[in-house]
């Protein structure tokens, strides 16, 4: 009885829904955070009877066969990478995306990461740096007495030094933009990894065609929906049980099966 | 012979293959794209022989099994390159073995070198059986209900194939949501003629839960009743030896 078996399968697939689901709602109300979707995927097929066999040597076949499946796997998660909300927070270094793109993070172990989370602040040298404390490329470095950063749609940060009336051009912030954002890995602390999935980096400046722009004094809110998470947590809660349901059916009837005399 | 025995046999039996096609869609209840699988079953008839002629003897054979194809719920994602079909249409895939296969599941993905790819790898086809590429500039990417993939920045990129299949329940299923035409047989697969492409949105499985779990029911008072009749029959075998015994 292959059952019990395509059962445990289905039970497992609702265990990692639940686990994703409850990683969403968990993230709700964090900054730029993405929120995932399980997908699943049938697994192979027992074919007990081809389609298509000769039933006859007059070129007669089986119109259907018999196609038992043994289950479902979790194919992969899905980050939609649907836009989150603009929430105002008037601090002059945060930043949020409005369209497609992600801030490129120097990572103190050498790599570059990327980040949809502009929540951005001066560290002691005056560069601007992630909540963590890495780096944002290019480093910007904002001069001492300095009274007011200013970032533009374009990603251009100038200061006004004291007193002086004009501003002074610091630097460009750059967005990266991936063929399939999707593809990228998740490191935890809002950063992403590039992978061989989501290909290599493209380096833009905020406001290019098809790139998203910067708003400063701004923070992009997760895009988890909570109503629909709650939903599909009572819907993933349901197909467990009723794949529990299956695993007692097969049980019983082994059981039965056992009483033949 | 012991007729009685073996035809209660052949109902356990395909009660048991009716709980794993049962046990598979329920656990496929959260798939997308997925369809439910039923068993036919249907009586062979054994001829009576010798003296005995009467009405002959009805076993239960598992005839085949079939791809329940009523629509699923469609459901909104607003991922730009999830799509769900709405209509008896098929998207067609390039497996990563080089096989055509036909589906319903529309969450498609972009692999590293661009091309429209499934969850499990395989590139999804245009209506001319070709790849669909995407190049790396374009931006939001708009899917019209014929298939037509389109951005602002770059036009037309190209258009996802749907087709009807008039054969497909003669089709293999392979997994990964995927059906291929038999060994040896061309497929039938047309254009699709009544059948819309909706972007941002994905088919759930059509497994009615209700149902499938009544079914389990039904499943496993049909067991029971199959077993009961072996004890019946062998009672009552019993029950006639001890009285040639005691005669």
């Amino acid at each position: 009885m292959k059952a019990l078996g395509i059962a445990a399968t289905g039970m497992m697939a609702q265990q990692t829904n639940v686990d994703v689901i409850s990683n969403n709602i968990a993230n709700a109300s964090t900054t730029g955070f993405k929120s995932a979707r399980a997908s699943f995927q049938d697994l192979l097929y027992e074919n007990l009877a081809r389609e298509g066999a000769p039933t006859s040597d007059q070129g007669t076949y089986l119109p259907v066969g018999i196609d038992v499946g043994l289950g479902v796997r979790t194919a992969g998660t899905v980050r939609l990478n649907a836009q989150g909300g603009l929430a105002q927070t008037e601090n002059q270094t945060d930043i949020a995306i409005e369209g497609r793109g992600y801030f490129v993070v120097n990572h103190p172990d050498g790599n570059t990461v990327y980040t949809r989370d502009g929540s951005f602040r001066l560290n002691a040298e005056g560069q601007i740096v992630t909540q963590q404390g890495y780096e944002v490329n290019p480093g910007v470095v904002v001069p001492e007495d300095t009274t007011r950063v200013e970032i533009g749609e374009t990603g251009i940060v100038s200061a006004y030094i004291g007193s002086e009336p004009v501003p002074v051009e610091l630097g460009q912030l750059t967005l990266a933009t991936f063929i399939n954002d999707a593809g990228m890995r998740p490191l935890g602390n809002n950063l992403l990894a590039a992978t061989v999935a989501s290909g290599d980096a493209t380096l833009n400046n905020p406001g290019d065609p098809a790139v998203g722009i910067l708003r400063q004094g701004y923070l992009e809110s997760s895009n988890v929906n909570i109503i629909q998470q709650i939903t599909d947590l009572i819907a993933a809660q349901r197909a467990y049980e009723m794949n529990s349901k299956s695993i007692e059916t097969a049980d019983q009837m082994m059981s039965t099966a056992n009483q033949i005399r | 012979m012991d007729n009685t025995t073996y035809v209660a046999l052949s109902l356990a039996r395909a009660m048991q293959r009716d709980l794993d096609v049962t046990a598979n869609n329920i656990a496929n209840a959260n798939t997308a794209g997925f369809k439910a699988e039923r068993i036919i079953f249907s009586s062979y008839l054994h001829p009576d022989i010798g003296q005995d002629v009467g009405e002959g003897t009805n076993f239960v054979v598992d005839q085949g099994s079939y791809l329940d194809k009523t629509q699923g719920a469609m459901t909104r994602t607003d991922n730009p390159l999830d799509v769900a079909v709405k209509g008896d249409a098929f998207l067609s895939y390039r497996t990563p073995d080089g096989q055509v296969a036909y589906g319903r599941d529309g969450q498609l993905s972009l692999d590293r070198d661009g091309y429209l790819v499934t969850l499990s790898g395989a590139r999804v086809l245009d209506d001319g059986g070709a790849d669909i590429s995407i190049p790396p500039g374009a931006g939001n990417i708009k899917i019209g209900v014929d298939g037509t993939i389109a951005s602002d920045e770059t036009g037309l990129l190209g258009k996802i194939g749907m087709f009807d299949l008039p054969d497909v329940q003669s089709y293999l299923r392979i997994g990964n949501s995927m059906l291929v035409p038999p060994e040896g047989r061309e497929s039938l697969a047309r254009p699709a003629v009544a059948s819309e492409l909706q972007q941002g949105s994905i088919e759930l499985s059509n497994v009615a839960p209700i149902s499938e779990v009544t079914r389990l029911m039904m499943i496993q008072k049909a067991y029971d009743r199959a077993v009961k009749m072996m004890t019946n029959e062998d009672d009552l075998r019993k029950d006639f030896l001890r009285r040639l015994g005691t005669a």
